[in-house]
């Protein structure tokens, strides 16, 4: 048998990026934004659909909102609510993330600057302005889930 | 998108996403207090009155612009971070200027006709 | 042989560990699994252990060491699931009594441990990581004066300059594993060592790689790479202020 150079490269280590806050915002902006930017697309023509293409009526409306939604699961809420709430979610993690890159990337709020190297050493994401960061990320999310459960389980 | 610095697309999504965050935040408010009242056409929180509402569909605009290029730019970043190639990456150019432009139109139909009716 | 300095006792302990070692097989071209037991000392390293493997168990187990001091950074390895140097390892200081050594993720393997760095190597040459001039002749044929620069001007990229290319970071990076010709953490931290140099005038040069569907943009800031480098630089960090540099159209600072 005659050695050859591998083609494929080495797995990863999943539990690496599974164990930290970070790595999974950076893995759930991904996979939110490709589900997200599919529900846009679907979206749109399902209410412009439902506007009749630049003719509505309450009839059309109700007709194509009416086979959306679906049946009733719990209260008040439709199999379609549920399907909207959950994108909501997506939107509130995506969009309280996307602000900290954004405010940190074009605005450099929190970016510390380059300083000289004292011991031991914190890397940038583990230092105060990060976490600040995070914990507004969260508690923005959770306040979103609050008013997201009221409007669509209660309301 | 050769002819486009990658900077320029970038700069145009991190600003899109600045915007998104209101006018999607406008477009969430509008549901409360009841996801369901919402949704009917008639009501006063309903369709019909969203609709009359010029300042909720300017924002409905605004939206429906943003959201287009801010996906479509992050599904094209997506789909060459998965796999690049020659004819892949003209593919997804094509793929992603044609699905943008098509849900502009279909949208922009929507909401003028139903401006102009209401 | 006794210390030197009266009073200071080091107090050495023992211990025997199971190293899991993840081999790969170019032969067959799969992974397996081997298995050693062996005694460290709490002043030796996991390279140290290796080596000891080596010589006194299965001389098969190949392993790629030079410095042994972490300056080279020959010995990058997966070592308890996080990209550390060996030789800056100690067994003692780990936690646990089964210790798993597996070679660098997102590099293609050689032989066991070993990876080839080529294309790690390659990208780090992509982004023209020397001082550029915009005149070569006074560069390198009538250089007369220094090139001036101070100390708040080094602190500008002293610490992205650190840099061993030991791989740690571009193993550690999520995005090197979604995107295959991710620039990666380190050629992009060393793209912005030598932009901030108050000395080098090659940024416009650099720019055209940096901003391309494979250069800076894929970052998300989880920082992995800079949580994992052995020697505190922070590519992350560099990542950002050189997206900030190219959307605010501003140079990095130097």
């Amino acid at each position: 048998m005659t050695e050859k150079l591998a083609t494929k490269r080495n797995p990863p280590k999943w539990s690496l990026w599974l164990r930290g806050l970070d790595e999974w915002l950076l893995i759930f902006q991904k996979v939110s934004g490709a589900i997200l930017a599919i529900y846009l697309i679907g979206h749109t023509l399902v209410i412009s659909t439902a506007l009749g293409f630049g003719h509505p009526s309450q009839l059309t409306w109700e007709r194509v909102i009416g086979l959306i939604e679906g049946p009733k699961v719990v209260g008040v809420a439709h199999v379609g609510t549920i399907i909207e709430y959950l994108i909501a979610l997506l939107v509130a993690i995506h969009g309280a993330n996307g602000i900290r890159l954004i405010l940190m990337q074009y605005f450099g709020l929190g970016l510390p600057k380059p300083e000289r190297h004292t011991y031991p050493m914190i890397p940038s994401p583990r230092k105060s302005p990060q976490l600040v960061y995070k914990y507004l990320v969260i508690a923005v999310v959770i306040v979103f889930i609050i008013l997201a459960s009221y409007v669509a389980f209660v309301g | 998108m050769g002819m486009v610095a990658k900077s320029t697309l970038m700069k145009w999504h991190y600003i899109t996403g600045l915007i998104l965050v209101v006018v999607l935040g406008i477009h969430l408010a509008f549901r409360w207090p009841s996801y369901e009242a919402s949704i009917q056409w008639s009501g006063p929180h309903g369709v019909y009155e969203q609709l009359l509402n010029i300042g909720y569909m300017a924002a409905i605009f605004i939206l429906l612009y943003a959201a287009t290029y801010h996906a479509m730019n992050g599904l094209r970043t997506l789909l060459l971070e998965l796999h690049q190639g020659r004819y892949w990456n003209t593919a997804v150019d094509v793929v992603i200027i044609a699905l943008g432009i098509f849900i502009v139109i279909v949208g922009t139909v929507a909401l003028v006709g139903a401006l102009q009716v209401i | 042989m006794s210390s030197v300095k009266a009073g200071l006792k080091i107090e050495v302990k023992r211990g025997t560990f199971t190293f899991r070692v993840k081999r790969y097989d170019p032969k067959t071209g799969d992974y397996r699994w081997s298995e050693y037991k062996v005694e460290v000392t709490n002043r030796q390293t996991v390279l140290d252990a290796l080596l000891k493997i080596k010589s006194t168990q299965d001389a098969t187990l190949a392993v790629r060491y030079s410095c042994r001091m972490g300056i080279c950074g020959s010995c990058a390895m997966v070592i308890n699931g996080v990209p550390r140097l060996a030789c800056e390892t100690k067994p003692f200081e780990l936690g646990t009594d089964v210790i798993t050594v597996e070679p660098l993720s997102n590099l293609k393997p050689i032989k066991d441990l070993v990876v080839d760095m080529d294309e790690f190597f390659e990208k780090h040459k992509s982004v023209k990581p020397w001082l550029i001039r915009r005149d070569e002749g006074e560069q390198f044929e009538k250089l007369d004066s220094y090139y001036v620069q101070t100390e708040e001007q080094l602190i500008n990229y002293l610490e992205f300059a650190y840099c061993i290319k030991c791989g740690a970071c571009y193993s550690a990076c999520p995005m090197v594993f979604l995107n295959k010709n991710y620039l990666g953490p380190q050629a992009l931290a060393a793209a912005y060592r030598w932009s901030a140099d108050n000395r080098d005038e090659g940024y416009v040069l650099r720019l055209k790689v940096i901003d391309s569907d494979n250069g800076v943009w894929s970052c998300h800031y989880s920082g992995t790479c800079s949580k994992v480098c052995p020697k505190g630089v922070d590519p992350a960090l560099a990542i950002n202020l050189l997206k900030k540099s190219l959307l605010t159209g501003k140079p990095p600072a130097r």
